[in-house]
């Protein structure tokens, strides 16, 4: 009983050693704040007395520094309150000067994201409390860091970019417009407005119409049908996924979306016959009535005489100029009507018209000579099949060149190789805003030497995601970063 | 203190397997000292061990582990340069901790249940602030005064009358010194300050040590042993394409002579890898160690035995 009341008692001195007296923390004030420059290292320990004092003086200089406790005066700490359900860090006293990049508002309160608050807890920005007691830098990395919200890499990662003046943001998937949507070159706005309302996922209130003014009203409906639909999660910068960026086509569909995907009828188009109205042989088509099925109710619809509506269109012959009719005749002195072949006529759709090229194309190889073709080993081109050099390598080419946007789409998503961050400049501080943060400088993926190198699936994965900002990878191995990144890159093919 | 809460919370665990080691004698140690029996606490981030305390830091670097620094410097937190506590440790390091009763892994706290403990610790807390604030408030009193004396030293030999303007205004300064709360210094804890009287839970099973031993592990575990046994210090070389730099003496003052690529006695390794860090080798001016620990003995354990490992080192030559 004794011993453990001892060893409690002494544990709890020793855990108490760091914890500086107030006369220590007066004292704090007039602290230096430089940092001893390194000396040049030696390169073999010979046992002299110069060398050990200086390895001496060396670790004397890394114990004091090590153990600085950090001193801040309390009127200077922006007071916060981590919340452990959200993983969040609430503000209760204004924001500092980091506010300008880092944090973000949500129903008139202020907060802060955990790698966020960790790293302003070790700028000695922010006092963090839990459960009214302050907490130390250890137990910000105990509880804020963990796989739902920040890796330690992450962190570390996030931590040395932040000290070197960067803005970093947690990347958000959906936030990433396609390249469809950039070619539309929709205004901004309407991202920000879309991503605010991602944002407001977890209230189940209606969104209140004031701020979204300039939206259309039939918005809000599907807003409060997605708002119980979308899974609550936790964060609300975590990754949407998927189904949220279909909730804009919520508005044309009633039923929530898993019931609004039954199948859409399947057209046959072979059966179905699209009648030549414009084709200048076809004056006298009449149109067969319609299928009954089709048709609503008892309506009775006769056959159709297209005679009326033909004249209508403008079937008059074009008349050329000298000139033009010169032109079109040494255009038209080698070409042949496609129509004008009795064969191609007797064709009735499309597939007839494929199999009679490919007969003709067969029919045209039978004159290949037998010892050349006939073998197992067969010449790459045949003489008259190629134009040019550039068409003749194209065709004998074994490997085909690709780049990274093909066949992204049918790439399965990966869990090993995620971006993790949006890295801004550090000369945009200025005018950074964090509601329209624009075009990121890069996008980070954290991954360690212990992991696997980034395959071709992976990058082709990552440059997707990411569009059109490049992907760097930085590589943490044991507190040391290091940043690469792959650069795609065509090899030239012409030959002239 | 009979009946202490703590004590309880220990037999309440809820790992009914942990059990506390009692045989720390902390009270003679002071700061400077390295502590004499006290067990380095290997806390883990994931499964990163890291470390907190400077007096478990300044241990393990007494017996030859000096891991990495991770995070912000207090004195200069906006910087690279220089980085501060935690300490990061290799798995081998935390492992040669542990299998040298040097250190112990140390699991997060769980939260109090018992709120009226708890808010007797805020009490206590709060108490402290309040204390601090008193005795800064003196301090800053104290501080005033001198300074305005040291003015007024100064003054003596002046003409003018103010001298006595600052006279008059220290004999008023009790009554006109304010210290507001704000002013206070308040000290932000790097490791855990204990101030929620938690018990600090520790173990010394092999289940709560979160990293599996996997081959890779051991055979990196061996080689390590090996060299820290034979006096090299050794930190993490993944940018130099190895495993392991190896330093003739402390990496605060020595460059290191070796990168040590760990494979294992039966693994192929393609010729073209061997000549990339051989290449790698000579431009950064360090010699290749290949180390392959010997072939377990009859035993046939599953942990490594400890056994000898085998060097080759890789040179350039040429044939003249």
């Amino acid at each position: 009983m004794a011993d453990r009341h001892t060893s409690t008692d002494a544990h709890k001195l020793n855990v108490y050693q760091e914890l500086l007296s107030p006369s220590e923390l007066f004292e704090a004030r007039s602290r230096s704040h430089k940092i001893p420059v390194r000396g040049q290292k030696d390169f073999l320990p010979d046992g002299s007395e110069k060398q050990t004092a200086r390895l001496q003086q060396s670790l004397d200089e890394h114990w004091t520094l090590l153990a600085e406790e950090r001193v801040e005066r309390l009127g200077n700490l922006v007071k916060a309150v981590w919340t452990p359900e959200e993983r969040l860090v609430e503000l209760q006293s204004p924001a500092g000067k980091f506010w300008q990049t880092m944090g973000f508002s949500e129903r008139g309160k202020q907060y802060l994201r955990p790698e966020e608050a960790l790293y302003l807890m070790e700028c000695g920005n922010v006092q963090v409390f839990y459960r009214d007691l302050p907490l130390s830098i250890q137990e910000g990395y105990e509880r804020f860091l963990s796989s739902e919200t920040v890796t330690l890499h992450q962190y570390q990662v996030f931590g040395h970019l932040k000290r070197l003046g960067y803005v970093v943001n947690r990347f958000d998937p959906s936030s990433v417009p396609s390249t469809y949507e950039r070619q539309l070159n929709l205004p901004a706005s309407s991202w920000d407005k879309q991503r605010k309302q991602l944002k407001r996922k977890r209230s189940q209130s209606p969104v209140s119409s004031d701020k979204q003014s300039t939206s259309p009203v039939e918005k809000t409906t599907p807003e409060d049908q997605s708002d119980e639909l979308v899974k609550s999660s936790e964060s609300p910068l975590e990754s949407a996924d998927a189904s949220d960026r279909t909730w804009w086509m919520e508005r044309d569909v009633q039923p929530p979306p898993p019931q609004a995907q039954s199948a859409a009828p399947r057209w046959d188009f072979s059966s179905i016959s699209f009648p030549d109205l414009g084709s200048r042989r076809s004056r006298s088509v009449c149109l067969a009535s319609p299928d009954r099925s089709l048709l609503p109710g008892a309506l009775e619809v006769g056959d159709c005489d297209v005679a009326p509506w033909l004249s209508r269109l403008n079937m008059k012959q074009e008349k050329l100029s000298h000139r033009d009719r010169e032109r079109q005749r040494e255009r038209d002195r080698y070409r042949r009507d496609v129509n004008s072949d009795r064969e191609v006529r007797r064709c009735r759709n499309w597939v007839e018209y494929f199999q009679l090229l490919e007969d003709r194309r067969r029919r045209g190889q039978k004159d290949r000579p037998a010892h050349l073709w006939e073998r197992e080993v067969t010449p790459l081109t045949q003489p008259g099949q190629c134009a040019s050099h550039r068409e003749l390598l194209d065709q004998i080419s074994i490997v085909k060149s690709s780049s990274w946007s093909e066949g992204v789409s049918r790439l399965s998503p990966s869990d090993q190789w995620q971006i993790s961050f949006d890295v801004y400049q550090p000369d945009t501080v200025a005018e950074f805003k964090k509601s329209h943060p624009g075009k990121p400088y890069s996008r980070m993926c954290v991954c360690s030497f212990d992991g696997p190198v980034p395959d071709l699936h992976a990058m082709k994965l990552l440059s997707f995601q990411s569009n059109d900002v490049p992907v760097t990878f930085a590589v943490v191995d044991h507190g040391d970063i290091s940043f690469y990144c792959f650069k795609d890159f065509k090899l030239p093919t012409d030959v002239y | 203190m009979d009946g202490d809460p703590a004590e309880m919370n220990i037999s309440q665990s809820s790992s009914s397997s942990i059990e506390v080691k009692d045989d720390m004698d902390t009270r003679s140690e002071s700061e400077n000292q390295p502590a004499g029996d006290a067990l380095v606490d290997i806390s883990f981030c994931g499964s990163t061990p890291l470390l907190w305390k400077v007096s478990d830091m300044k241990r393990c670097r007494s017996v030859g582990v000096t891991g990495a620094l991770v995070g912000s410097l207090a004195r200069q937190p906006r910087q690279n340069v220089r980085l501060g506590r935690p300490l990061e440790l290799l798995q081998e390091e935390a492992l040669l901790l542990e299998e040298t009763s040097t250190g112990v892994a140390s699991l997060h706290t769980q939260d109090c249940g018992d709120e009226e403990m708890h808010s007797e610790a805020v009490r206590q807390y709060e108490a402290g602030l309040e204390s601090s604030y008193k005795e800064q408030c003196a301090l800053a009193l104290e501080d005033k005064k001198t300074v305005l004396k040291k003015i007024i030293n100064e003054k003596e030999n002046a003409t003018d009358d103010s001298g006595n303007v600052i006279r008059d205004r220290l004999n008023a300064l009790d009554q006109a010194f304010r210290f507001p709360w704000p002013a206070m210094a308040v000290q932000l804890c790097t490791a855990r300050a204990g101030f929620s009287h938690c018990p600090e839970e520790r173990s010394f099973l092999s289940t709560d040590w979160p990293v599996p031993r996997d081959e890779r592990l051991n055979t990196r575990f061996c080689v390590y042993r090996d060299l820290r046994n034979k006096g090299f210090y050794l930190t993490s070389a993944g940018k130099f394409g190895g495993d392991f730099l190896v330093y003739p003496g402390d990496p605060l003052r020595f460059h290191a002579h070796f990168i040590a690529l760990c494979i294992s006695m039966d693994e192929e390794i393609p010729l073209c890898d061997i000549l990339a860090i051989a290449r790698l080798g000579s431009n950064v001016k360090k010699t290749v160690l290949l180390c392959s620990p010997q072939s377990r003995s009859e035993t046939g354990k599953d942990e490594s035995v400890e056994g000898d490992v085998v060097y080759s080192s890789l040179q350039w030559s040429s044939m003249v």
